[in-house]
C-alpha cells in the first residue's frame, strides 16, 4: 500500500503541487496574527489575545484551510486520472481497483494530515515570533499551552485529513467535478461560521467528530463502488 | 496450439445499451488475431475488457488459462496494450513514464527500459516530456511499454491510427517483429483493412456487439473470388457465346446487361475479342479481384457468402 501510494505523488504534477502547497503555508502561517492584529482587534467580544490559550481556539479554525488543499489532491488523483484517461493504465495494472483507491484516498490523508501539522508548527512558530515583536498576545505560553497545542495541532490535523475526504465519493468518483469539490470545501471550512449564521450552535467537538465520520464513510463509499463507479 | 485468450459469452451493457453481446473469442498462441468490424461495433469495449480496463457486465475472460477477474488479475502481469490511443502522464518524461509503468509491474530493469526504447527507436528522446511528442512517438512510446516487460499478449487498439505511410509501416514491421522472434501474440484491431490483411494470422469479424465470424486468414484467401465482369448489349448471346465457344460454364448473369465470369484462367482479351468478333458490343470489361475488404464488407452486411 505504502509502494502504490509512492507511486500515487510520483504521478502528481509536483510543482504545481509544491507551488500550491507553499500558498497555503504562507497565508495560513500569517493569518492568526493577522486575525489578532487586525480583525480582532477593536472587537470587544472577541478575548483571542488575551492569553496564548485562548488565541490557541482561533489557530485550531484556521487551519481547516487544508480542507482546500485536500479538494485540489482529490482533483489531481481522481478527477483528472479519470478525465486526461490515465486511470486506465492503473486499471491495466494487477491490482484490485478498491486497493487502487484505497491508495489514493490514504495518499490524500497522508499528505493533508502531514501538511497540516507543518502548517500547525510555522503558524505557531510565526505568531509567537510577531508577538514578540509586535506584542499582539497578552502574556507569554507555558510548558502547558505548548503541549496542549502540539496535542490539538495533531488531533486537528486529522480531523482536516479526514474531513478533506468528505467530496470524494460524490464530487471525485461519481461526478468527477472539480468545482463542486472546490465549493463543497469552502463549504466545509466555513461550517462553524454558516451554522452561526443560522442561528445553530452546536459544539465544536461535535462538529469536527461529525466531519471525521463523514470523511470515512465517503472514502468507504468510493472503495465498495471502485468496480462499478469508477468504471470507465 | 494452446489458447492465451478466451472469452465465454462476454457482455457488455451500459446506460441500458447492450455494446458488446455474447462474444466467444479465442486468441491461440503466437498468432496475430485482428479485430474487424465498423466504429461502434464493440471492438474496442472488447479489448478494454480484456486488458482489464473495463468490466464485463456477465461471462468471463479466460487469460492463459486462468480466469480473470477484479480479484484474480494477475495474468495482465502477461499482457500488454495500447487501447484507443497511447495515454501517458504528458507532464513526466518518457523515462519517468516507463519506470513508473514497471513499478506497478514489480518489474525492476533498467535495461529492459532502454532496450525498449531502442526497440522503437526512441533512444535518446527518453528524457524528454511526452507532452512534446508527436503522435507517431506516442504510439512508438506506447508500444515500448507494452513490450518492456516483454509480455505474452499485446493488445493493440488501431495501433496505426494517425501514423503517416512510413509509420505505419514501421509499426507492421515492429509487430511481425515482436511476434516471430519473441513470440508474442497479438490482438488487434485497425480500420485500415489492408493493414490486418499484412499481418494478421485470423480475423474476428465484430458486428453489432457480436462477433460475427472467426477465419483464419488462408481460409479468406480461399473464399477470394475472383471474376471478369462484363456489360454487354446482348446479354442472351453473349452467355451462349461464352458457353459454347470458350467452354465456359462458371459464369452468371447479375443484371439486365451484366455478367459475370468465374474462371481466372481467362484473359479480358480473350474474351473481348470474341464478342466483338461475333458483334457484341461491350460497353465494359474488367477484372475483379476480391480482398479482405470484400469479405469484411460482406461480414459486416450479415450475407453468408461471397458473390
Amino acid at each position: 500500500m505504502i509502494k502504490l501510494m509512492e507511486l500515487e505523488w510520483r504521478k502528481l504534477e509536483r510543482k504545481k503541487v509544491i507551488g500550491e502547497l507553499i500558498i497555503y503555508w504562507a497565508i495560513l502561517t500569517f493569518l492568526p496574527t493577522f486575525f489578532l492584529k487586525v480583525v480582532f482587534a477593536d472587537l470587544p467580544t472577541a478575548d483571542f489575545n488575551q492569553s496564548y490559550s485562548n488565541a490557541m481556539a482561533l489557530m485550531l479554525p484556521i487551519q481547516m484551510g487544508f480542507v482546500m488543499f485536500g479538494a485540489s489532491l482529490i482533483n489531481h488523483v481522481f478527477i483528472e486520472e479519470y478525465k486526461n484517461k490515465t486511470i486506465a493504465l492503473s486499471f491495466g495494472y494487477p491490482i484490485s481497483r478498491k486497493r487502487l483507491v484505497t491508495a489514493k484516498a490514504m495518499f490524500i490523508v497522508s499528505a493533508v494530515f502531514i501538511c497540516t501539522v507543518i502548517s500547525f508548527a510555522l503558524a505557531g512558530i510565526a505568531t509567537y515570533a510577531l508577538d514578540r515583536a509586535l506584542g499582539v498576545i497578552a502574556g507569554e505560553p507555558s510548558l502547558a499551552d505548548i503541549a496542549v497545542y502540539a496535542f490539538r495541532a495533531i488531533i486537528h490535523s486529522l480531523v482536516v485529513a479526514l474531513s478533506s475526504l468528505i467530496p470524494l465519493f460524490c464530487f471525485g468518483l461519481w461526478r468527477r467535478a472539480v468545482v463542486p469539490t472546490v465549493i463543497f470545501a469552502v463549504a466545509i471550512i466555513q461550517l462553524p461560521t454558516l451554522l452561526g449564521l443560522i442561528q445553530i450552535s452546536v459544539n465544536p467537538d461535535a462538529m469536527y467528530a461529525t466531519l471525521c465520520l463523514l470523511g470515512l464513510v465517503s472514502a468507504c463509499l468510493s472503495v465498495l463502488t471502485a468496480n462499478t463507479l469508477g468504471d470507465l | 496450439m494452446s489458447d492465451i485468450v478466451r472469452t465465454y459469452e462476454l457482455t457488455k451493457t451500459a446506460k441500458g445499451k447492450t455494446i458488446v453481446s455474447n462474444v466467444n473469442l479465442r486468441v491461440k498462441k503466437g498468432e496475430i488475431y485482428g479485430l474487424l468490424g465498423p466504429n461502434g461495433a464493440g471492438k474496442t469495449t472488447i479489448m478494454k475488457m480484456i486488458a482489464g480496463l473495463v468490466l464485463p457486465t456477465s461471462g468471463e475472460i479466460e487469460l492463459f488459462g486462468k480466469k480473470l477477474a477484479e480479484t484474480a488479475k494477475e495474468g495482465l502481469k502477461r499482457v500488454g496494450s495500447i487501447i484507443e490511443y497511447p495515454i501517458f502522464f504528458e507532464h513526466l518524461t518518457a523515462m519517468q513514464n516507463l519506470e513508473l509503468h514497471c513499478e506497478y509491474l514489480g518489474f525492476y530493469d533498467k535495461k529492459a527500459i532502454r532496450d525498449a526504447l531502442g526497440l522503437v527507436d526512441l533512444n535518446g528522446v527518453e528524457q524528454q516530456k511526452v507532452k512534446e511528442f508527436s503522435l507517431g512517438m506516442k504510439q512508438r512510446l506506447g508500444i515500448a511499454r507494452a513490450a518492456i516487460t516483454k509480455p505474452e499478449l499485446i493488445v493493440l487498439d488501431e495501433p496505426t491510427n494517425g501514423l503517416d505511410p512510413i509509420g505505419i509501416k514501421d509499426m507492421r514491421e515492429l509487430i511481425q517483429t515482436l511476434n516471430k522472434e519473441y513470440g508474442i501474440t497479438f490482438l488487434l484491431s485497425s480500420h485500415i483493412l489492408g493493414e490486418i490483411e499484412q499481418v494478421a494470422d485470423r480475423i474476428g469479424v465484430v458486428r453489432h456487439g457480436r462477433l460475427a465470424d472467426e477465419v483464419s486468414m488462408p481460409d479468406v484467401r480461399q473464399m477470394r473470388t475472383d471474376y471478369i465482369e462484363i456489360v454487354a448489349s446482348n446479354v442472351q448471346k453473349s452467355v451462349y457465346l461464352l458457353e459454347h465457344h470458350l467452354r465456359l460454364s462458371n459464369l452468371k448473369i447479375v443484371q439486365d446487361n451484366k455478367i459475370r465470369i468465374y474462371d481466372a484462367s481467362l484473359s479480358t482479351g480473350e474474351i473481348s475479342k470474341l464478342l466483338i468478333t461475333q458483334g457484341i458490343e461491350i460497353e465494359e470489361i474488367r477484372k475483379h479481384t476480391s480482398t479482405l475488404e470484400d469479405y469484411f464488407y460482406h461480414r459486416i452486411q450479415g450475407g453468408d457468402r461471397l458473390d
